[in-house]
């Protein structure tokens, strides 16, 4: 059975590609989406994607991932600098995640050096683009960049 | 186009990964490492060169003689990279992108490890997937360069 991963995208993620395009880059969420799907049909990974610009639909998406998602790709957006009831989440749910940002959030402003989740994930990568979703892909589902398994 | 090169650099105490803090930093030495790197290399079609010190100083030399030879780094600083300004200066002087990498994930650790001065001055950092975090940033570089 194929591995099951849910992309989460926080606040004004659904605005990607029309806002800050410096920042952010061009592509809008749905880019990336098709993206991501191309690499985990590569995986053999079954993918869901959630947007929500509400911080308790987010806790609840990451809930209902509870024994039935094998990781998470979570970009919570500025979310991620304050929000303890997501961080909880997170943890509650007992699901690999790993956090996304599109912008290398420590060439920002300060408030968005921390983030209260980083501790409950398994890993971050930021500042990679929509590449940087593919990557975490790769870094939850497959074994085989492992160098020790190659 | 010729043939990409890129510098990966790893920074003090990282020639003991597998002896030390195995709990932390996993089994599997530096070396693995290194020969994981190349064996992808060579499947993107780039080639890697694999360096490690102790000292600051050498690595911020061999940041120097990055610019022309190199297209890009992937850098652990170990923890040079939560204090030394004189890295990141360097690594801003390459004028290269940089990828950060860390093996733990520093956020889940010590305060004092949460914030990396190199940071700022890469183009991105890729933490907490063991060994993994490397690999992952050799595909990320290639994925920057691109034409």
């Amino acid at each position: 059975m194929p591995k099951r991963v849910v992309v989460i995208h926080g606040p004004n993620l659904n605005m990607l590609g029309k806002r800050e395009v410096g920042i952010y880059g061009g592509k809008s969420m749905e880019d990336i989406n098709l993206e991501v799907a191309a690499e985990a049909a590569r995986l053999n990974v079954s993918l869901e994607f959630f947007q929500s610009n509400s911080e308790g639909e987010l806790v609840t998406r990451i809930q209902q991932c509870k024994g039935k998602a094998d990781g998470i790709l979570l970009n919570a957006g500025a979310y991620t600098h304050y929000s303890v009831a997501l961080r909880d989440a997170i943890s509650a749910s007992e699901v690999p995640t790993v956090e996304v940002h599109i912008s290398n959030i420590y060439k920002r402003e300060r408030f968005r050096h921390t983030s209260f989740i980083a501790p409950v994930c398994i890993g971050q990568i930021c500042g990679l683009g929509s590449h940087g979703y593919v990557i975490a892909l790769r870094a939850l589902m497959e074994e085989r960049l492992d160098p020790w398994l190659v | 186009m010729r043939n990409r090169k890129f510098m990966v650099l790893s920074g003090p105490n990282l020639n003991l990964l597998g002896t030390r803090k195995t709990s932390i930093y996993g089994q599997g030495s530096l070396q693995d490492i290194h020969e994981g790197l190349k064996r992808r290399a060579q499947e993107l079609d780039v080639s890697v060169e694999c360096r490690q010190y102790n000292n600051e100083g050498s690595l911020i030399d061999s940041l120097q003689e990055a610019p022309g030879e190199f297209d890009g780094v992937i850098i652990n600083a170990g923890a040079l990279a939560h204090y030394s300004y004189s890295l990141r200066s360097a690594i801003g002087a390459t004028l290269l992108p940089c990828i950060e990498v860390f093996i733990s994930n520093i956020h889940a650790r010590e305060e004092f490890r949460h914030q990396s001065v190199i940071a700022p001055v890469c183009v991105g950092v890729i933490a907490g997937f063991g060994k993994k975090s490397y690999l992952l940033a050799l595909e990320a570089l290639v994925n920057l360069t691109n034409a």
